[in-house]
């Protein structure tokens, strides 16, 4: 015994290494003759700078749709060709983002997925139009990235205008279902990108003609560091309900100051909610977390492969945002095109998107129906924390729970 | 001049020699923050006066360009001149304001990073003039016979879709480098490298400092304004983040600080080290490493900082060593 480890040095062992991966390798490779050329399809996200934690959310959600992909056996249309992901990084700059473009396009891909943020996205489109390459937006919620006229870009999940259409139709729904209660409403939202600012005033208009009145409307700049005085002045004013709108970091330190200053109105109630229905969130201050509701993007919490997603990511060590699922779904999506397609050029994949039906999403949306790139079969959820739990409380056919509102105090 | 001559020839002549999008756009972004290091050469290089906020000048030229298309619906071949000369303008008006009260060092570096961040505030303040936060869209163009007339060469056929503003930017590129070694052999440009060396000694002798970087910093703009032109028509996007944000100014200090200050040719090189160093850093240990964001920056920080810990000149400092080495002339190649 002493004996074998004494005679293992480094040398044999690299060659014995060496021997058993020439074995495998010899093994494996009958099959990977099989198989037809891979397709390749770029991945570009900002996963380095500003963007870096949503952009690596993406990514990882993108790569689980691929790997199960070719677990399944490819894209079989093309012979069982497996997808080849080419992976890009735009830094959290969209001139990076274009250039990584550029880069897939001479690498010869079928297909782009990417690019998180909305000025990314604008670039990457734009970038992938010139050559022809269908790109399917996997966030990027901003309307004007479908609203070009631009034939290579699709956006299965829903943009910035049906969320929060949906946001004011389902907040109305959830107070008359309570009888009610709601007389006054505080808006606590960031003006930095014009996406909290936009949200506000479509809450407004929403909100009067239900006979809820808008008493007060709290701006602060994204990154906020401090949010004492809001919240000291939405103590002042005692609101029914809260509707913040911000990204996660100020939407924690929001949530957080309101339960330091014991403000508790009768819901918290965000659209986009930067924090409000994150696991992220949830694992971390449980108690700040409890009972905020949210309309956001959210998977279908009765579908199998949704669940089986869910419980993927959470054993790679990661947290199931809406990044990765709405990365693994636009992957999923894509992968559909080209099995209908059943071809790897650009060219058909688009057609395929553009007259997609594709059923097979673990999103709740409608019958897939693409309008100038747009699924206007997408749709958010409202949810709500409840104890451990992010349950989907609305609309009906998709909820977990009844909403708890007015909060319990 | 001769040695101008190859340059401004190679890279004419590169994306044919090339015929690869991919490295046309390397080429691109290289020559985009040369142009940026060039507009801050100027003034840093050669005047002395470090900037930190030369986004300001890169915002400001790329938010007239985009407004007075998106408002006015002025042609963009036009606009371009009121963003150039609107953001000398600007440019003369903060070193009115910083120069007059004798800020030098790094007061001057706090008092323009401030400046970028009040235009960055003034841009997100007023969404009834600048679209605030959502930033200014420009209609894109996917009429092949209209390119020309939208500058947009996205859809402009095949030569121009794939150069157009490759040589957009290295038209700019060329005229800024010619601009700034015309300025130095001008008396101007003297009297500015004598206020950089000694401000009090040039004061002495009869220089009038304040008029010299009022200049220097108003070409400075008006360079840097044309740098932001280009991004607006190739991106047809702009906002506040994008165009006052830290970044543009750190890449902008970046490219002359490495390629060698107060030098023509130092902004490109700078530019080409930096971002082929980062793509080498890339291709090697991003490549070798597999899905590890941001390994390759690891490397390329390395890089640079042995490259400012060693070479204080820049790399065009260590081209006139080498060449002193090799012939035992004066290094001026």
């Amino acid at each position: 015994m002493a004996k074998d480890i004494t005679t293992t040095t480094r040398r044999t062992f690299i060659r014995n290494a060496a021997g058993g991966a020439v074995a495998v390798g010899a093994l494996g490779l009958p099959m990977v003759a099989r198989a037809a050329a891979a397709v390749k399809v770029g991945i570009v996200h900002p996963v380095t700078g500003w963007a870096q934690y949503s952009g690596s959310q993406c990514r990882a959600g993108a790569m689980m749709a691929v790997d199960e992909i070719n677990a399944a056996g490819g894209i079989k249309s093309l012979g069982g060709a497996m997808i080849e992901p080419v992976l890009g990084d735009a830094q959290s700059k969209p001139e990076v983002g274009a250039a990584e473009v550029e880069k897939m396009a001479e690498a010869g891909v079928s297909a782009i997925v990417g690019a998180y943020a909305s000025n990314i996205s604008l670039a990457t489109t734009q970038a992938a139009a010139k050559y022809g390459i269908p790109h399917v937006v996997d966030v990027g919620v901003s309307d004007k990235i479908v609203s070009r006229g631009l034939t290579n870009t699709f956006r299965f999940g829903p943009g910035f205008g049906a969320i929060t259409k949906a946001g004011v139709a389902s907040f109305l729904a959830i107070n008359e279902a309570a009888g009610s209660p709601t007389k006054t409403v505080a808006i606590v939202n960031e003006e930095t990108t014009g996406f909290g600012a936009g949200i506000a005033g479509i809450m407004t208009k929403g909100l009067e003609p239900a006979g809820i009145e808008v008493v007060e409307v709290l701006s602060h700049p994204t990154p906020n560091k401090d949010f004492r005085n809001i919240v000291l002045k939405l103590k002042e004013i005692d609101p029914d309900v809260v509707i913040p709108s911000h990204y996660y970091n100020e939407g924690v330190l929001f949530l957080r100051t309101l339960q330091r200053q014991k403000v508790t109105p009768k819901a918290i109630y965000s659209v986009l909610g930067g924090a409000s229905s994150q696991y992220r969130f949830l694992a971390e201050f449980p108690d700040a977390a409890q009972y905020v509701m949210d309309c956001n993007h959210w998977f279908d919490p009765k579908n199998p492969a949704a669940l089986a997603l869910k419980k993927k990511t959470e054993d790679a060590g990661l947290f199931y945002s809406y990044e990765v699922f709405l990365a693994y779904t636009a992957m999923m999506f894509t992968a559909d095109a080209m099995e209908r397609a059943g071809s790897a050029d650009r060219e058909a994949i688009t057609e395929a998107m553009a007259s997609s039906t594709w059923s097979g999403s673990i999103m709740p949306y409608g019958p897939t129906k693409m309008e100038n790139g747009q699924n206007t079969g997408a749709r958010p959820l409202v949810m709500q924390v409840q104890g451990d739990r992010i349950n989907v409380i609305h609309p009906p056919e998709y909820a977990e729970a009844e909403a708890i509102f007015p909060r319990p105090m | 001049m001769a040695g101008w001559l190859i340059i401004a020839l190679a890279l004419a002549l590169a994306p044919l020699a090339l015929g690869s999008g991919r490295w046309v756009e390397f080429l691109e972004l290289t020559l985009f923050v040369a142009v940026l290091g060039q507009g801050w050469n100027v003034l840093g290089g050669y005047g002395g006066q470090y900037s930190f906020g030369n986004a300001v000048f890169f915002g400001t030229g790329a938010y007239v360009q985009a407004l007075l298309q998106y408002r006015f619906g002025i042609s963009p071949w036009i606009s371009l001149w009121f963003a150039i000369a609107g953001t000398a303008a600007v440019g003369a008006a903060i070193g009115w304001l910083s120069f007059r009260y004798g800020l030098r060092g790094s007061y001057f570096a706090l008092i323009t990073l401030a400046f970028a961040e009040a235009f960055h505030v003034l841009a997100r303040s007023f969404p009834s003039i600048t679209e605030g936060g959502r930033g200014v869209q420009l209609a894109l163009n996917q009429d092949p016979d209209r390119a020309l007339a939208t500058f947009q060469f996205n859809f402009a056929g095949s030569f121009l879709a794939e150069n157009g503003f490759y040589y957009t930017i290295l038209a700019v590129f060329l005229a800024s480098a010619f601009a700034t070694w015309r300025m130095e052999r001008t008396r101007f440009g003297a009297q500015l490298i004598a206020v950089r060396e000694n401000e009090d000694a040039a004061q002495a002798l009869g220089i009038d400092a304040f008029r010299v970087k009022l200049g220097a910093i108003s070409i400075s703009a008006a360079i840097t304004a044309a740098a932001g032109v280009y991004y607006v028509q190739k991106y047809l996007f702009i906002e506040p983040g994008i165009a006052f944000g830290t970044s543009k100014s750190v890449e902008a200090l970046f490219a002359p600080i490495i390629g060698g200050l107060g030098t023509v040719v130092g902004p490109l090189l700078g530019s080409f080290f930096i971002h082929g160093v980062g793509e080498a850093a890339k291709a090697t240990i991003g490549q070798a490493l597999g899905d590890r964001p941001g390994v390759d920056l690891i490397l390329f920080g390395t890089i640079l900082i042995l490259v400012l810990a060693f070479l204080p000149r820049g790399l065009a400092g260590l081209w006139a060593a080498l060449w002193r080495r090799l012939t035992g002339g004066d290094g001026n190649a």
